[in-house]
């Protein structure tokens, strides 16, 4: 079980690192920007099933902030990809 | 026969009440989310321009933070829960000092993030300035006030387990403030690359 938690807290620490260089090193763009996405919603998903312990609870408890999480980083995506209409 | 592995518990760890508070605080915080997401799209050039004043470095210091202090906050409740009726005092006094990791992490990330308004503050910068910053600036601080109330809860917990306040039979309050803590971690989780780094 400590094993489980201290490689969940590691793949955390890496995929934020992973984060930050993209915004440090300027490259983010349209394409990262929905694996940036996908690398949240899997870190977002970790902390639901492991440190909130949901993992092992009645599925409907846990789909909850799974449905909040998925649906919240899929609308960011949407507000992000939609092309913006222009005034002429 | 039934496979043990697949039995699951009927409610998540904690009080029942706290997680109803949990779905409230998601929603909340992920329309906000979605009002800076939508907000952006009337004016690109002016979030991307107002985000290169905030520092990314800290932003990414205080994810570290919060997850490593989730991180203990869950060994501290593991401390908790393999306790037997022979090792009670061993186990609090276990999860008492996980605890006080967790709560000095909650301390720095309190101060890095303070330092961060400072600056900000400083430049003459508030809530009216645009449309990026009163969303930066709401969705920090009510999170900043969440990491407080968050650290209280835990100082709470540590100062009871300080005394062996925690049974086999009764330690629902600690499983409660710690489910508490990780929402904090989890909207942080978000929070961070949308206001950060996504331009």
């Amino acid at each position: 079980m400590n094993k489980t938690i201290k490689t969940i807290w590691i793949i955390l620490v890496i995929l934020t690192i992973f984060a930050y260089l993209l915004g440090y090193l300027k490259l983010i763009n349209s394409s990262l920007v929905a694996i940036l996405l996908i690398s949240t919603f899997i870190k977002g998903e970790l902390v639901i099933d492991y440190f909130m312990g949901l993992k092992t609870v009645k599925l409907k408890y846990r789909l909850i902030p799974i449905i909040w999480l998925g649906t919240v980083l899929s609308l960011i995506a949407v507000a992000y990809y939609l092309p913006v209409a222009t005034v002429q | 026969m039934p496979n043990i592995k697949n039995i699951k518990e009927s409610y998540p760890p904690g009080d029942f009440a706290i997680w109803i508070i949990i779905y409230v605080e998601l929603v909340t915080f992920g329309l906000l989310f979605l009002g800076y997401a939508f907000s952006r799209r009337s004016n690109i050039e002016m979030f991307n321009d107002s985000q290169l004043l905030l520092n990314q470095t800290s932003g990414f210091v205080n994810t570290l933070i919060l997850i490593t202090s989730s991180y203990f906050v869950v060994r501290a409740v593991q401390a908790i829960a393999e306790m037997r009726e022979e090792n009670v005092e061993a186990s609090n006094h276990r999860a008492s000092k996980w605890l006080l990791y967790a709560i000095f992490c909650g301390m720095a990330f309190l101060v890095i993030k303070f330092s961060e308004f400072y600056y900000i503050f400083g430049e003459g910068i508030t809530l009216s300035t645009n449309k990026f910053f009163m969303f930066y600036l709401m969705l920090t601080m009510f999170h900043f006030m969440h990491v407080m109330l968050g650290s209280v809860i835990l100082f709470n917990i540590y100062k009871k387990t300080k005394t062996v306040g925690y049974t086999p039979n009764d330690y629902r309050g600690f499983e409660t403030g710690a489910a508490y803590w990780h929402m904090v971690d989890l909207l942080w989780i978000v929070l961070f690359p949308l206001v950060y780094i996504i331009r």
